[in-house]
């Protein structure tokens, strides 16, 4: 059993520093040699509204999170009225003391909904209905409560002129770390990596740090072990949106386009501020090429998403490999350019982060029910590749391949993501070059007559372009010159060789690049899954494990053309079939009765928009195996 | 010989068609510009005029409905050394596309729009598009339009285009000098050019044009150029051309109405930033290095991701 695994919860108003908190606490984590991986859930809100972290800490590398947390850190009045249940007799409650009085009725920034909830609880329970009754249920839970006041602590650091809010992530942070057992120069270490060259702010920052933890010196009711420090490596930090941005200017992204939604627009922004570069050319070219000293990535915000495809898939038949990232609404308004780029078969990448529908639905919360859409969006009928990606570090790599696949197939790529991924926090190491392949298409020769679409065996015609070829493209059908024609003959043709790339694809990509089967060959259980849900279910399988329960994963990547062969063969042997994903109608499992015949009964689902934790997903297969339930929804989050 | 960029489709709009002296004019200015085929990238919507790119032997697209200009834009960015031609219906650009519209006025990429401007959506049998005047009852309505007509180059000088012309298709060589004009100018310049539907528009018909077109040139007091780099010079010739762009009934202007070469392109812009954007654009920019491998590293671009030790 790792020594450290320390779940902990930071909560407070959107705008507060939520974000500077988490990260100067993963980074100080990372100097001090600790692995650790975090989510972020947030309201549709600019300021005021709750948002919170939750991270996780181990020596081990960590992918999943986990209730009840060791350690909640409440920076607003309402993060103890709505974090209540996530503690147990584990768990370090820290607040700021001088709101304890705050009745439930004040917290303006809570919905009503919301409020009713726990004030059931509260009632049921006999408790109070202010902080301190909150404090109270926690503290039946078992739960230790560690009253701060946030006021004294910044006025005794920075004296009495500077807002005690502006401090209160960064000493949320520290109290957090100081009781964590984290010695303080990490948490500095981490004050400097996320503030940087902002001098003036470093030192205010490590004045607050400092009382921070001379603070949980003088108070003795906890008990706390100083962590051993480890051996640190360089790492990055990263989120979802990040690595497919990196992935996506690695893999050769040239023009970027979009237009802002959550959670998509995060990589965009992201590759805004990382656009411009000194490319390593190799030897020869580097001393030649003066010119290409620095290269650039064109980042453009369209005026909708229709333009953002449009814009890409032109760009797209110039030879540049051009992306666009959107979310569902955005992604609804793409529909009939997609069927464009199918129909002229266009390398074009769409990265599609799934967050809670249908319609605005839950525009900043997690979902997976985009998956049937995806594969099915625009009219008629045509080649399309669906890849999904579940954690930051195969993202990096999925990111480059999805362009590859464009590319070589010459079709749209929709790679499909979820708000938990998007918003989650990985440590990753820095890359190999040496195993990154880029792959691009079939070009010939140019002809008098370039045949843009000519009918081949597998489908694929050599690649015609902008600035190159003499080419025509059209939404209508068309001839191998890209003319438009009705001529049935040439439809049929043109029909088969389009929909017979789906069989060169199955064909071409590699086994393990279309579904894994992670886990033990004999298992006990399978579970069918996809997408952010991997870590979760990864972390519970070493739980099952220790209890002599074998477990194994069916992790489908290629959702469309569906390998069906594969997820077949994996399945077949399974014992007790579960299928888990953040979704109502359990979509992927359709796609398997669809295309492999195979009925799964089982089902752990969630579609509250809150990140999948471990303690849920161990349950619900504890409810499948045990007592023999066959759907089973997850609820938990606040 | 000069390339004369016919194709050998058989152009299938209807006899009398204004869109026939576009596509002559289009191919004459082509021709005229003495670049080799493939340094263009022509563009339509859709609907007849929409046909366009497939009669004219240069690289085309025949993109969606309402969706030209950004198919235009992702070209142009792409490869900004290409000539860049879009053509779309009025109904195209000034309806379903009139976002696009817009937003292209406030970008300014260096690209050429053609508004074919017939009042009606032929293809579809001659219902109202957005420059046919309320009350009017052209052959395909049931009744008379119960919709107000825009002002295609009021619209286009509000948004921030920076070349705003009119011209009469079938009057091909003023219409090809025009075209000569946008194409040359570096920005987005966008030409009104009315185009008579000889099956469904019978209001706006080839005679009822001659008789109220004039050209603005042949005045030689007309200057719709601005001249200096001054909000005051180009508020002076934005007045003079919105005031222009009122007169419509009996006499209706032909010409330049507005030219501003003093905005920067979106290209331009962009190479405030990128500065090699024209000598390596993204269509030509190495994506592999000599060894066979990326050019783009984490360590030299996410340095602000890294956690040291």
């Amino acid at each position: 059993m790792p020594l450290v695994d320390i779940d902990l919860i930071i909560g407070g108003p959107q705008g507060g520093g939520i974000d500077s908190a988490a990260q100067i606490v993963i980074r100080a984590f990372s100097i001090a040699g600790y692995e650790a991986f975090g989510i972020r859930e947030y309201y549709s809100n600019i300021k005021g509204r709750h948002s919170y972290f939750h991270v996780r800490v181990k020596e081990t590398p960590v992918r999943s999170l986990r209730y009840p947390v060791d350690l909640l850190v409440c920076l607003d009045a309402e993060s103890p009225f709505v974090h209540m249940e996530d503690v147990s007799d584990k768990t370090i409650v820290l607040y700021d003391e001088d709101l304890g009085n705050t009745k439930i009725e004040q917290v303006l920034t809570m919905e009503s909904e919301t409020k009713k909830h726990v004030l059931g609880k509260l009632k049921e329970g006999g408790f109070g209905t202010t902080i301190a009754g909150a404090i109270d249920f926690m503290k039946k839970r078992g739960a230790v409560p560690y009253p701060v006041s946030f006021r004294n602590l910044v006025v005794g650091a920075l004296g009495p002129n500077k807002p005690p809010a502006r401090y209160a992530n960064t000493l949320g942070a520290s109290l957090a770390m100081a009781l964590m057992g984290l010695p303080a120069e990490f948490t500095s270490g981490g004050i400097v990596s996320v503030f940087g060259k902002k001098k003036e702010v470093v030192e205010e920052n490590e004045k607050i740090v400092k009382s921070g933890y001379e603070f949980v010196k003088t108070r003795n009711n906890v008990n706390i072990k100083e962590l051993p420090v480890r051996e640190a490596k360089e790492r990055y930090i990263l989120t979802g949106n990040e690595a497919i941005g990196i992935g996506k200017v690695i893999g050769g992204l040239k023009l970027q386009t979009y237009y802002p939604i959550t959670p998509a627009a995060d990589e965009s922004f992201f590759l805004e501020g990382h656009d411009y570069f000194e490319p390593v050319m190799g030897e020869d070219i580097d001393k030649e090429n003066e010119v290409l000293k620095n290269t650039g990535v064109v980042v453009v915000q369209a005026e909708d998403e229709i333009a953002a495809i449009a814009m890409a898939i032109s760009g797209a038949m110039t030879g540049t490999r051009t992306a666009t990232g959107t979310s569902g609404p955005g992604f609804s308004l793409m529909a009939e350019a997609l069927g464009y780029a199918g129909i002229n078969e266009v390398p074009v990448v769409v990265t599609l982060y799934q967050r809670g529908g249908p319609s605005t639905g839950l525009p900043t919360r997690n979902s997976q029910a985009d998956l049937l859409f995806a594969i099915n969006a625009g009219h008629g009928e045509f080649a399309r590749i669906v890849y999904s990606s579940g954690d930051v570090p195969e993202a990096i790599d999925d990111a480059i391949r999805v362009f590859n696949y464009a590319e070589k197939f010459q079709v749209p790529v929709i790679h499909i993501l979820d708000k938990n991924f998007a918003n989650s926090f990985f440590l990753v190491d820095p890359l190999d070059y040496s195993k990154i392949k880029i792959e691009r298409w079939k070009l010939s020769e140019n002809t008098e007559n370039f045949e843009r679409f000519k009918l081949t065996e597998d489908g694929i015609s050599p690649m015609g372009m902008f600035g190159k070829n003499i080419i025509w493209l059209t939404g209508d059908e068309h001839s191998e010159l890209g003319h438009i024609t009705e001529d049935p003959e040439t439809r049929d043709a043109m029909m088969v060789k389009r929909m017979g790339k789906l069989n060169t694809i199955l064909r071409e990509i590699p086994e393990d690049e279309q579904v894994e089967l992670i886990g033990d060959k004999n298992a006990d259980v399978t579970l069918l899954s996809w997408g952010s849900n991997k870590g979760v279910i990864l972390s519970v399988f070493e739980k099952l494990r220790t209890e002599g329960v074998k477990a194994n994963l069916v992790y489908v990547k290629l959702m469309n053309p569906f390998p069906s062969r594969l997820v077949s063969k994996y399945l077949s042997n399974a014992k007790v079939l579960i299928d888990l994903e953040n979704n109502y109608t359990a979509q992927l499992a359709t796609l398997v009765k669809q295309n492999c015949g195979i009925e799964v009964k089982n089902f752990i689902l969630k579609y509250n928009g809150r990140h999948t934790t471990d303690d849920e997903v161990y349950e619900g297969i504890k409810r499948v195996l045990d007592k023999k339930e066959n759907r089973v929804v997850m609820v938990r989050g606040a | 010989m000069a390339h004369n960029y016919r194709t050998d489709l058989w152009v299938d709009w209807c006899p009398g068609c204004g869109d026939f002296g576009i596509l002559a004019a289009l191919q004459q200015s082509m021709t005229e510009m003495n670049k080799k085929p493939e340094d263009f990238a022509i563009f339509s919507g859709i609907g007849c005029s929409a046909k366009t790119p497939h009669y004219i032997n240069a690289p085309g697209m025949h993109t969606l409905h309402g969706r030209v200009i950004p198919f235009a834009s992702g070209v142009k960015l792409a490869n900004p050394n290409l000539t860049v031609i879009a053509d779309g219906g009025d109904g195209d650009l000034l309806s379903i596309g009139a976002g696009h519209f817009v937003a292209a006025g406030r970008r300014n990429v260096d690209m050429t729009i053609i508004i074919h401007n017939n009042g009606v959506y032929g293809l579809t049998k001659g219902q109202a598009s957005p420059t046919l005047a309320r009350g009017e009852k052209t052959k395909g309505l049931q009744r008379p339009n119960i919709l107000d007509s825009l002002n295609p180059v009021a619209l286009a000088l509000t948004v921030g285009y920076t070349f705003v012309a009119r011209a009469f298709s079938f009057d091909v060589k003023n219409t090809k000098d025009i075209i000569m004009k946008a194409v040359k100018h570096r920005g987005t310049s966008v030409i009104d050019l009315l185009q008579p539907c000889p099956t469904y528009n019978d209001i706006n018909t080839k005679e009822w044009y001659e008789q109220r077109v004039y050209y603005l040139d042949k005045d030689p007091s007309w200057d719709p150029v601005v001249k200096e780099a001054t909000s005051e010079a180009s508020e002076q010739k934005y007045l003079q051309a919105i005031q222009k762009s009122l007169e419509w009934g009996d006499k209706i202007p032909l010409g330049v109405l507005y030219q501003n070469d003093f905005v920067p392109s979106f290209g331009d812009r962009i190479a405030d930033h990128i500065s090699n954007y024209f000598e390596v654009p993204p269509a030509l920019s190495p994506i592999i290095n000599s060894e066979g491998q990326p050019v783009a590293r984490m360590e030299k671009i996410f340095t602000d991701r890294l956690i040291k030790k």
